[in-house]
């Protein structure tokens, strides 16, 4: 009996000891899952606040795509109507100018601008080119310009004259269109500005 | 009688006018309505070829060319300290009075304020006999700058009088007169020098002195001596303007002449913004009090880049005239090359290696000929220096591109930035194998009487370890280091130690940007002591992973940034500290 | 703006590649702006190269191709080429010489500005020191931009530059102000489709509307292209110091506007520098890339992101080397980064922004930042080595702290270098990424920053 009671206190002492390793094991599982548990609830608040911004990040890319594109549409409708106003002051323009009155203080222009052109062309044998309507007063103007000739060919412009040296060498374009050409930006300017745009 | 001609052809910034037959070489013109400034550098017949120091834009032909009488000059006298001028001497700040942010044309202005009053004291009497070259005088200029006035080296000098007492006095005051066969000529505190001619000198001396910098791969490796020339090609990325900076600061002058010569805008600014904070380690007065800047930035008129070098080294020579050391740092003289060359091509002339012209050598020869330590003319007796270092900029990081080659014919101390230890960031990385000092045996003499007796010694040695270092890198290249014997090893191990502990150096730390010469060689003691008692620690059976586990190592490695230059005890103790501890490993070992 | 000049002549001497060249010229000026008109009266725009002894070169923006010797005329305008400026330019599209190509008229002007700006005075210049964040943890961490700043991005063939620049374009912002911000973006002789690339990416961010783009695509003449960044760099200055705003400009492709120059350069018959490009590359770049800058007593900045693809990948050809020694810096994709698939593919080793010690730190990013920075580029730097050796010896032949270092390298590229073309990275992202990087080391490798920083943020996993 004696070995039997030494077997039955080992196998005692053995049932206990495994008793208290799987207790020790379960707590310590028990401790572990808790453990990553509380580990995980940042984790996971974090995850959520990463979804939630990343959210928040797309709408808020969408929202500045929606709005970009539609200030810009607005913007370039407004300029579309704006350049429409201004054509249309400037058809009004050169009409006024085309049917103006050519006597007076028109032929002083024409004279300006001959003087002018011989001084830039640094030459007075030219040929001188005016529309129809103003062949008569830059005829009568040429007198005062010994080399300077009228060329019988007419050229289609609002008014002025375009002067070309003899040898075909140089041209100066001194006719309202071209002047007006080059003006046109600061003429705009003006113009949108009394519309209340600019500045 | 001045010329007057009229421009015939225009070509960026090259103009040709004709009807110049009056004009002289070199002669300062102005062109065009503008009255822009040029500088007459070719004559054919009644033709000059004009370099224009200004944007030609909108310059037409039929426009006028009018001579000045006078080559291209300098006005030398006080107020020039502390400047930031453009390549002929325009102060940019007047220039911005003018023009605003952006650089205007035709703007004239004086290169220093004619009405700011110097107290002026003369070291002179009425009835001296007066030379060349001699000193009437001085002011202080700045803090840090007495400044001498001296008869023009172009004067003929005579009996003086008419001297003015001790007193506040402008620039255009005249402070007494010569007498001379008859005639009476004025001494103001200024005179007008041409940029283009090296001001004269007594006699020269060979460079001994060295130029201490604080960094310590020039100072210990690669020095360079007062009065001597020095080169520091890189690539871009290798550092060349921050060492360059840094030798504008701490160089042991009085003077620091800085051309920022085809170079980026903001790095003249910076010098701009940081200097005035900086204070001169000797002195402790700010650093803009002994510094002038010459800036023709890359995207400025190139000719006057052309110019500005000489306008540099012109002033350097006045301020060398006084018995001052001075520094002339020019950054960078390839893009000085490039303005030549570019003016070159303009003139059609046939060109040498890429588009160089056949003359840029001897260009760069006559610019390093100026430099040098010489007795200056006139009493009394004194002593100056100028010490030139030319960045290069070689093309694709290539040094045997031309103004590279060209230039290590004329310079002593080659400083070869590496872009390679750029890359893994080791700064100044100034490769220690392809760069050297013609000085060395010269200016050893200096560090003996001065630092240590050593000196010259400890320096071979650790120099020696870099050496073997680059022997054996090749063999670990192809083999991997286990391959080596251990006491190969260990060189590999101090050679790592000796370049973080020595050769690079932190510009951007309060207390490694300065170096002092004491604590260079203590510094380069410890790792020569290091490497010997390794070696014989191996011998007496410790092994390679006990030596780089002593604490003292990474002491060490830290010493260049933990130790002030105030601190040379600690070092001291570093030095005891790391005996100590080699005794620990070899008598456990001894003991086994 | 005046009603002088404009002689036209029609002696034409010789045409050459892109040079037209005029005869019995009496009254031109250097520089000034040409109106070339072909037989069948097109109008191209041109420049003055060289004038004198009655002969004037003039430079043709679109090409001389159609162009014959008689019946071409040349205008000289008298003055030069102008760019019409005013904020209306924003949210529109141009070509490569400024002219509208979104439909819309002519914008109306402000002011008109040459073209070819002056160069600021060094002594009225701003030192450049305000951290922009561009989202892009390698660009923040590393190699920081700072407004005012020109930092090229330096690639190759192929490569994702584009991708990288749009998302800089996208995500640059201030941290901490609400200074108007704009986008200046100039297309040299890209594809349309990488033009297009661009624009979409702006529009899909909603920056369009603050952004003024420049076009000119492959297909578009070659020589416009020398002007392209000009009259780009124009309303940027126009945008910055005139108005205020804080602008970035990409341009994109230096390489073919170099190109252009070149062409120009041979047809004028002159003496060449390397390879073939002019000797005043340099001079000529710098006038652009100097353009970038901050003003004393002004409230805006242009800062510059010029793209260059180099040819061969090869650093040291002219474009980029005469690049890298004007700007600020440099940021270099890398070839074997790209083909493994990371982006941005940036090689951080040949890379380094020059303004970074000043923009970044106590008040702008943090007070460690330049300390981990440095760490992680030595220990990256470290971990090329190793790998380098690993390649010869093998893995085995490593020792345990060479094998840290391969992981830090791993660490480096997988997770701090790699990120998505929309994922914004705020500052201290990138901060804590760099630390995650720092921290695979053990302590005692850690050379670079101090003590105190170490504590406070180093965590062993």
């Amino acid at each position: 009996m004696a070995s039997n009671s030494a077997l039955e206190t080992t196998i005692d002492k053995i049932l206990n000891n495994t008793e208290k390793d799987i207790h020790s094991n379960i707590q310590s599982a028990l401790s572990e899952s808790q453990q990553k548990l509380e580990d995980s609830i940042p984790k996971l608040e974090s995850e959520y606040d990463k979804i939630i911004s990343d959210g928040k990040k797309e709408a808020d890319k969408i929202e500045k795509q929606i709005i970009g594109s539609s200030d810009i549409e607005a913007r370039n409708k407004q300029l579309m109507l704006l350049e429409e106003a201004v054509d249309k002051v400037f058809t009004k323009a050169l009409d006024q100018i085309a049917n103006a009155d050519r006597s007076g203080d028109y032929s002083n222009l024409i004279k300006t601008m001959l003087e002018e052109s011989t001084q830039i062309l640094g030459t007075s044998e030219i040929t001188v080119f005016t529309n129809a309507k103003d062949k008569d007063v830059v005829q009568s103007t040429l007198s005062q310009f010994s080399g300077a000739e009228l060329s019988p060919d007419t050229i289609d412009c609002l008014g002025g004259i375009i002067v070309k040296s003899k040898d075909g060498a140089m041209t100066f374009d001194n006719t309202i269109d071209a002047r007006i050409e080059r003006l046109k930006p600061l003429i705009r300017k003006d113009i949108a500005s009394k519309f209340g745009v600019g500045n | 009688m001045a010329a007057q001609g009229r421009i015939v052809w225009v070509s960026g910034p090259a103009v040709r006018a004709d009807g110049m037959s009056d004009a002289k070489m070199y002669e300062t013109v102005t062109v065009g309505n503008s009255k822009l400034v040029g500088e007459v550098i070719r004559l054919t017949g009644d033709v000059a070829f004009i370099q224009v120091y200004e944007s030609t834009s909108g310059l037409k032909p039929g426009e006028p060319v009018v001579g000045t009488g006078n080559p291209l000059s300098v006005l030398l006298g006080p107020g020039i300290i502390g400047q930031l001028y453009d390549g002929i001497q325009r102060p940019l700040r007047e220039l911005s009075k003018a023009s605003g942010s952006f650089i205007g044309r035709g703007i004239t202005t004086t290169a220093v304020d004619m009405t700011k009053k110097y107290h002026f004291v003369p070291t002179v009497s009425n009835g001296d006999e007066v030379a060349a070259g001699n000193i009437i005088g001085t002011v202080q200029e700045t803090d840090l700058i007495e400044h001498s006035i001296m008869v023009p080296p172009d004067h003929a000098g005579g009996k003086l009088s008419n001297l003015v007492s001790e007193g506040d006095y402008d620039l255009e005051t005249v402070l007494a007169t010569t007498e001379k066969d008859g005639q009476s000529i004025p001494l103001k505190m200024y005179h007008k020098w041409p940029v283009r001619k090296p001001r004269p000198y007594n006699k020269r001396y060979d460079p001994t002195v060295p130029l201490l910098t604080g960094q310590r791969v020039i100072d210990t490796f690669f020095p360079i001596a007062k009065g001597g020339t020095g080169s520091i090609p890189g690539a871009f990325g290798t550092g060349k303007t921050v060492t360059l900076h840094q030798i504008a600061k701490w160089a042991d002058s009085q003077v620091v002449v800085y051309i920022g010569c085809g170079e980026r805008g903001n790095e003249m600014t910076e010098v701009l913004v940081e200097f005035p904070h900086l204070k001169d380690p000797r002195s402790g007065k700010p650093l803009m009090d002994r510094t002038v800047l010459v800036a023709n930035t890359s995207n400025m008129p190139v000719a006057a880049r052309e110019a500005s070098i000489y306008t540099g080294v012109t002033i350097a020579e006045y301020y060398r005239d006084m018995g001052k050391d001075v520094v002339l740092v020019a950054d960078s003289t390839s893009r000085w090359a490039e303005s030549l060359r570019e003016m070159s091509g303009r003139l059609e002339e046939m060109p040498a290696e890429e588009g160089y012209p056949s003359y840029l050598a001897s260009r760069l020869a006559e610019f390093y000929e100026r430099a040098g330590r010489v007795r200056a003319t006139g009493s009394p007796d004194r002593d100056g220096s100028v010490t030139l270092i030319g960045a290069v900029s070689p093309s694709g990081g290539d040094f045997t591109e031309p103004v590279t080659t060209h230039t290590m014919r004329f310079i002593k101390t080659f400083w070869a930035l590496d872009a390679k230890l750029a890359y893994s960031r080791h700064y100044p990385s100034i490769n220690w194998m392809n760069s050297y000092s013609g000085y060395l045996a010269d200016i050893a003499k200096w560090w003996s009487e001065n630092i240590s007796e050593d000196w010259f010694n400890i320096r071979s040695e650790t120099y020696g370890i870099l050496q073997r270092e680059d022997t054996l890198k090749e063999i670990v290249r192809l083999l991997g280091p286990e391959a080596l014997p251990d006491e190969e090893k260990l060189i590999l191990e101090v050679a790592r130690m000796v370049k973080i502990a020595l050769l690079q150096q932190n510009s951007f730390d309060d207390v490694d940007t300065y170096c002092s010469p004491e604590k260079q060689f203590k510094l380069m003691k410890l790792l020569v002591d290091f490497y010997n008692k390794g070696q014989q620690a191996l011998k007496e059976g410790a092994s390679l992973s006990d030596i780089r586990g002593l604490d003292v190592v990474s002491s060490i490695l830290k010493a260049r940034m933990d130790i002030k230059d105030d601190e040379m005890p600690k070092l001291d103790q570093l030095d005891k500290d790391m005996q100590e501890q080699f005794k620990s490993i070899t008598g456990v070992k001894v003991s086994n | 703006m005046t009603t002088e000049g404009g002689v036209q002549y029609s002696k034409i001497a010789e045409i050459k590649g892109p040079l037209v060249v005029v005869d019995d010229v009496e009254n031109a000026a250097f520089d000034e702006l040409v109106e070339i008109e072909t037989t069948e009266g097109e109008r191209r725009l041109g420049k003055v190269l060289e004038v004198g002894n009655g002969k004037a070169i003039v430079q043709v923006f679109e090409g001389t191709t159609g162009l014959s010797i008689s019946g071409t005329k040349a205008k000289f305008v008298g003055k030069v080429m102008e760019m019409a400026v005013s904020k209306e330019v924003l949210g529109r599209v141009f070509d490569g010489l400024g002219r509208p190509k979104d439909g819309l008229p002519d914008p109306i002007a402000d002011k008109f500005i040459d073209i070819n700006g002056e160069p600021m005075n060094p002594e009225q210049r701003e030192y450049p020191k305000d951290f922009i964040q561009t989202g892009v943890s390698v660009i923040d961490g590393l190699m920081t931009l700072v407004r005012g700043q020109k930092l090229p991005i330096f690639s190759g063939s192929g490569m994702s530059h584009n991708l990288l620049a749009a998302q800089i374009a996208r995500q640059a912002s201030v941290v901490g102000t609400t200074d108007d911000f704009a986008v200046v973006f100039a297309a040299i002789g890209v594809q349309y489709s990488e033009a297009e690339y661009f624009r979409r990416s702006l529009e899909e961010s909603g920056a369009l509307k603050r952004s003024v783009l420049f076009l000119n695509t492959a297909d578009d003449p070659a020589i416009e292209r020398i002007i392209t960044p000009r009259v780009a760099l124009t309303v940027a200055e126009y945008l910055a110091f005139e108005l205020g705003m804080h602008v970035l400009v990409v341009i994109t492709d230096m390489t073919n506007y170099a190109e252009a120059l070149r062409e120009i350069s041979a047809a004028r018959e002159e003496v060449p520098g390397r390879k073939g490009y002019p000797g005043y590359l340099y001079t000529d770049l710098s006038t652009l890339y100097e353009r970038a800058g901050k003003l004393n007593g002004r409230k805006g900045s242009v800062t510059q992101v010029p793209i260059l693809s180099m040819p061969s990948d090869d650093i040291t050809h002219p474009i980029p080397d005469l690049t890298g020694y004007i700007t600020e810096g440099q940021i270099v994709v890398g070839r074997d980064l790209f083909r493994q698939g990371v982006y941005p593919p940036i090689n951080i080793l040949m890379s380094l922004s020059r303004l970074m010690k000043d923009g970044i730190g106590e008040g702008s990013t943090r007070a460690d930042h330049s300390e981990v920075a440095n760490q992680v580029y030595d220990a990256y730097s470290r971990s090329q080595e190793v790998r380098a050796l690993a390649g010869i010896v093998g893995k085995a032949g490593l020792t345990e702290i060479d094998l840290k270092y391969m992981d830090v390298g791993d660490t480096f590229e997988k997770e701090f270098l790699t990120q998505a073309t929309d994922e914004n990275r705020t500052i201290e992202e990138t901060l804590t990424l760099l630390w995650k990087i720092v921290s695979k080391l053990p302590k005692n490798e850690i050379t670079k920053i101090k003590d105190k920083y170490v504590e406070q943020y180093y965590k062993e996993e």
